[in-house]
């Protein structure tokens, strides 16, 4: 998988940049509009990273101009302008995901994985563990033939643990993948919490191992052998 | 009584078509005057011409071709078969000089008749004579009630046709002023403005719409570098912070930190998140108070609601609470935002969530005598009386106990004034009413 790190703020492209090549991506930076442009058309992309905020470039002419290359490029749009995500969503120009900043590195790896299993369909949606599998188009979790019932907030916080599986996810990165922009001000509640242990207990009915470890202090970690 | 605001149009007809009324009443009470005056006066002038033939007649006849001395009476009289004209001569005994006008009866053939009388004293070969020349006041009055009548049509004819001329002239001169308030009832935000100028003839108009547009130029300017500003201060701040979150998350990725370092690293970015929902709501406030946000939404609340308890009763249930919605009034279709009042609803029930530990939420919506209400309430500790005023200031804390920074209710009212929706808060600290604690309610009240 080769993306394009479009940002003019150096610093935080090479973050970025060192994230997602120890998952294994080959990430190509361009710190202007210019030389994004010009990679775009030299190289084929599967990823875009765009800062629409660019001091010499609307990003948005960006996408119209990769369109035009015929790049089969998927965009997921970063901005600090605050610009309202709905407009954005309204320019319809093929932005495929919206991240406004600051995001968790976490957080983009997971929207380039969404785009990655709609692209490449069945073959990766499914994922096992044990006897389980969790079946990620269907948004659904079953044990053997069995269908287990989770509430939409479950799956989502269990399909983000599986996804991300022998990492450790702080509450953060959970409270901001359930919720979004939403959660405010409640740091130190323990909503979180509260779901992991519904999840055990769904999950203990099956099977004994016990698939969630808690990171004292700091969150939680999904292990698979 | 308040006089109702009317269009300058109504007022300009109005005020026509009472100054015409008046004109109409005055002529009224004065035209029969006159009328009457003219009638007698040209009554007169008759009567002083035929004067002047008789006493030609006379003179050039001799009164005795009128006057048999030889008679009894020694006087002249004829009239006419209708007796609407009479003249007389007759003998006067003095030497009295006469010459008047005036209103008189008189009986001829045994009938009392009224007359406008001419009275006039002559000499003639030495002796003194009355001539007397009458009209019948009943043929002035003939005469007077004719000329009213043909005066009110013409006054009728003449005041109708002037008021519709009037009319629409104020219609087509104040054609481009309707234009001008149109355009700007249809404007609801300086970019939407249209600045195609306005046709007409009237400068006034031309120059109030020169004006106006402007006017609404430098409005326009002065939004897009406060939109502009909003977004750089946006960018300046919250650029840094995702530099900084990014780099943590690095180093927690890395994973070969020891628990306690990692665990300042997670309350590091604990921190970084609050300044970052500091600046989101600042920003958001910033962005309400430049108008940015269109107002123009079909909003069904009901549905908003569930929206925003499908997203929040997780939460409700975690804590062990009940939730009550009781989505009751039909037809609840608000104008406004959506995205600004699900933050509303969203933040008043997650604060009830918060300040609950027992009991339950109640979200309701009811339509109550042409007023459509929000009814968010909970069994929490509830706000003191006396700090009820201030919940809504920025970065004021109502509860000592959990540590707030004061934003979201300061945002919520922002919202609510931006949508005109009134707040209301029943609450008390720890209040108890048979038995259970009364916690607090919010009712927004939705303009409609």
């Amino acid at each position: 998988m080769r993306i394009l790190i479009v940002e003019d703020e150096k610093s935080l492209a090479s973050e970025i940049k060192q994230f997602l090549e120890k998952e294994e991506y080959n990430c190509d930076m361009a710190y202007t509009g210019k030389d994004a442009s010009e990679l775009l058309s030299v190289n084929p992309y599967d990823f875009v990273l765009l800062d629409i905020g660019l001091p010499d470039y609307n990003g948005l002419d960006l996408i119209k101009e990769a369109k035009e290359y015929s790049s089969e490029a998927y965009f997921i749009v970063i901005t600090a302008r605050g610009e309202l995500e709905d407009k954005i969503k309204g320019f319809n120009l093929g932005a495929d995901d919206y991240l406004p900043k600051p995001f968790s590195l976490l957080e983009l790896l997971s929207r380039i994985q969404a785009i990655t299993r709609r692209k490449f369909g069945q073959r990766m949606a499914e994922i096992e563990f044990g006897n389980f599998i969790l079946d990620t188009t269907k948004k659904h979790l079953q044990y053997k033939d069995q269908g287990i019932d989770l509430t939409k907030k479950e799956y989502k916080l269990l399909s983000y643990l599986v996804l991300n599986r022998n990492r450790i996810l702080d509450r953060l990165q959970l409270t901001e993948h359930i919720w979004g922009e939403f959660f405010e001000d409640d740091y130190d509640s323990n909503y979180i919490d509260v779901h992991i242990k519904n999840i055990r207990k769904k999950l203990s009915k099956y099977d004994d191992t016990n698939w969630i470890k808690t990171v004292r202090g700091i969150g939680y970690k999904f292990e698979i052998e | 009584m308040k006089i109702p605001n009317l269009k300058l149009k109504s007022q300009l007809a109005l005020f026509n078509a009472l100054s015409k009324a008046l004109i109409v009443t005055l002529l009224v009470i004065i035209v029969p005057w006159v009328v009457s005056e003219i009638s007698i006066h040209d009554t007169d002038d008759i009567l002083i011409q035929k004067l002047d033939q008789v006493i030609e007649l006379v003179d050039s006849l001799g009164i005795d071709n009128y006057i048999d001395m030889e008679s009894e009476y020694k006087t002249f009289g004829s009239y006419n078969i209708l007796k609407e004209e009479y003249i007389s001569i007759e003998p006067l005994d003095n030497d009295s000089l006469i010459d008047i006008i005036e209103f008189s009866q008189r009986v001829i053939e045994d009938d009392i008749v009224d007359y406008r009388v001419l009275s006039y004293s002559i000499q003639e070969n030495g002796n003194n004579y009355l001539i007397e020349i009458g009209k019948s006041i009943s043929t002035i009055y003939r005469f007077q009630s004719n000329l009213k009548r043909f005066t009110f049509i013409f006054l009728i004819v003449i005041i109708s046709l002037t008021l519709i001329l009037d009319l629409s002239f104020i219609q087509y001169l104040l054609k481009p002023f309707e234009k001008i308030v149109k355009k700007l009832k249809t404007t609801n935000h300086p970019t939407s403005f249209n600045y195609s100028p306005l046709k007409t003839s009237t400068s006034d108009f031309e120059y109030l719409d020169e004006t106006i547009r402007s006017l609404m130029q430098k409005i326009e300017v002065a939004f897009n570098d406060e939109r502009d500003y909003i977004s750089n201060v946006s960018h300046e701040l919250l650029t840094p912070v995702s530099i900084i979150q990014s780099k943590l998350d690095n180093i927690l990725n890395e994973g070969e930190l020891k628990e306690e370092d990692m665990i300042k690293i997670f309350e590091s970015k604990k921190t970084l998140r609050r300044l970052t929902n500091l600046v989101r709501t600042l920003l958001m406030m910033s962005r309400i108070e430049n108008k940015e946000y269109i107002l123009t939404e079909k909003v069904n609340i009901n549905d908003t609601l569930r929206s925003v308890i499908e997203e929040i009763e997780d939460r409700i249930s975690a804590k062990e609470l009940t939730l009550k919605s009781e989505l009751n009034a039909k037809e609840f279709i608000f104008d406004g935002n959506e995205n600004l009042l699900f933050t509303l609803f969203y933040n008043f029930v997650n604060n009830a969530i918060r300040y609950t530990d027992k009991g339950y939420i109640k979200i309701e919506t009811l339509k109550q005598e042409n007023q459509f209400l929000v009814i968010i309430s909970d069994t929490g500790i509830g706000i003191a009386k006396d700090k009820i005023p201030e919940i809504f200031s920025r970065f004021k804390n109502s509860n000592e106990t959990k540590d707030s920074y004061g934003l979201g209710l300061a945002l919520s009212k922002k919202i609510c004034n931006y949508h005109k929706i009134k707040i209301e808060v029943i609450s008390d600290r720890n209040k108890k009413l048979d038995g259970k604690t009364i916690g607090s309610s919010f009712i927004l009240n939705f303009p409609f």
